[in-house]
């Protein structure tokens, strides 16, 4: 058991060099692989649950997977008010459900997707081109730029900030809370390891050496501080994300 | 060569990214996965359940619609029923009183005929009695003439012309009977 903690970044399993400038060499890191698994569940989740769909007589498993879509459409439909944006749901569902999935698969071991903040970069790119095209559109180009100067001129640089801090806000915000529960959870088994080692190496001779090295302490506290910090925090924190990103696309349409 | 790659890649696997920076090929790879997810979610669980519940609010649109059909036929059913059913109980009513009606007059008939039966049957007693009265009366005559002829005769003991006297007595009958 080492006696220093530090908190790494994803790791690197490849490198494909590209020689492209700006974009430079792609990296095949843990996000990556985990994210792939993360799909690969999702989609074998949903497969599984739409298996003998059935119009009468249904199983557990449809009702559930009947429940998940009923309430895609309706907290698209509730926040937006209407069947507007009925093109959004299987958006914000998959936002959700990659969101949940990579939170918690945190919980197997494996490193979340959510941990790196390319990631919820991504998604909020992707949210923060959804409003701008949506204000557009409601807007039009025109009116899209005059409501920078609103409601004077001198306004239009924060406005400008404003505008961009939501895709920066929404990323930081779930990327913060993934986080800072991975290094809560990092310094709690660490430091349970370390109690643990001290312990047991009150026993004298060989047999305290051997069980020293086993974190002992590390079963059951962890489980309990994983209720807030991985469970909580993460189920808290896609729906979080996927709330504002209905929100500023409703509100993005009502403008005007 | 092979040996060489391989230990590169191992080496390299050692290497991790720094934790809070934003690496923009991940970042593309993110963004790619994130709308191939939606497909998949999609094409996975939003279709197939969909169609599902479309499904079934038809089926159910359709048992109402089929209800609502029913009842509306049962109930033109019940008012076709009630309309007969009335019909019905005025026909019965017009058949009774109908053969009320006939019955009473060939009732009245029958009396009538009766009456003028009987009246008929008294009228010709009373004729057969007031005949039967003058040929008693006639008969009376003729043998209180005769009589009183042949009294007359063995009285006065002379012979008088039957004829003459005859005539005589029946005036006097007739004078005597008026």
């Amino acid at each position: 058991m080492s006696s220093d903690f530090s908190i790494v970044g994803p790791k690197i399993y490849a490198t494909i060099h590209t020689g492209i400038p700006v974009l430079g060499d792609i990296n095949i890191t843990e996000t990556l692989v985990v994210s792939w698994i993360v799909m690969a569940i999702i989609t074998g989740l949903c497969i599984f649950l739409t298996r003998g769909l059935k119009v009468e007589n249904i199983s557990k498993r449809q009702a559930f997977a009947e429940m998940l879509v009923e309430t895609g459409n309706n907290f698209v439909r509730n926040n937006t008010g209407g069947n507007k944006f009925d093109k959004l749901i299987p958006f914000v569902s998959a936002l959700f459900a990659t969101s949940v999935i990579s939170n918690l698969i945190s919980l197997t071991g494996l490193r979340s997707p959510t941990a790196d903040l390319s990631t919820e970069a991504a998604w909020a790119v992707v949210v923060f081109i959804m409003i701008t095209a949506t204000k557009i559109k409601t807007n039009g180009l025109g009116g899209y730029l005059k409501g920078f100067t609103t409601p004077i001129a001198v306004m239009t640089p924060f406005n400008i900030l404003s505008e961009l801090a939501t895709p920066v806000s929404m990323a930081c915000r779930h990327f913060g809370n993934i986080l800072s529960g991975v290094v809560i959870d990092g310094l709690i088994y660490w430091g349970l390891g370390l109690a643990s080692a001290a312990l047991l190496g009150l026993i004298p001779g060989a047999v305290g050496r051997l069980l020293s090295n086993i974190p002992i302490l590390g079963v059951g506290i962890p489980a309990v501080t994983g209720v807030y910090f991985d469970w909580f925090s993460g189920c808290m924190q896609a729906f979080i994300f996927c709330m504002l990103t209905v929100m500023y696309i409703a509100n993005a349409a009502e403008e005007g | 060569m092979q040996l060489q790659a391989l230990m590169m890649f191992t080496a390299e696997a050692k290497n991790t990214q720094e934790l809070v920076t934003l690496v923009p090929w991940t970042f593309i790879a993110q963004i790619i996965n994130l709308f191939i997810q939606m497909y998949l979610i999609k094409r996975f669980l939003f279709k197939p359940i969909n169609n599902i519940l479309e499904k079934r609010k038809e089926l159910a649109d359709k048992e109402i619609r089929e209800a609502r059909e029913a009842k509306e036929e049962a109930d033109s059913l019940k008012d076709q029923y009630e309309s007969s059913l009335t019909n019905a109980h005025a026909e019965a009513a017009q058949i009774v009183s109908d053969a009320q009606k006939e019955a009473q007059s060939k009732a009245d008939a029958m009396v009538k005929e009766a009456q003028q039966e009987a009246s008929d049957i008294k009228a010709r007693a009373a004729a057969d009695i007031e005949q039967e009265k003058k040929k008693a009366i006639n008969e009376a005559k003729d043998e209180i003439g005769g009589l009183a002829m042949d009294i007359a005769g063995k009285v006065v003991e002379k012979e008088i012309n039957e004829a003459d006297h005859k005539k005589l007595i029946d005036d006097f009958i007739s004078k005597v009977g008026a």
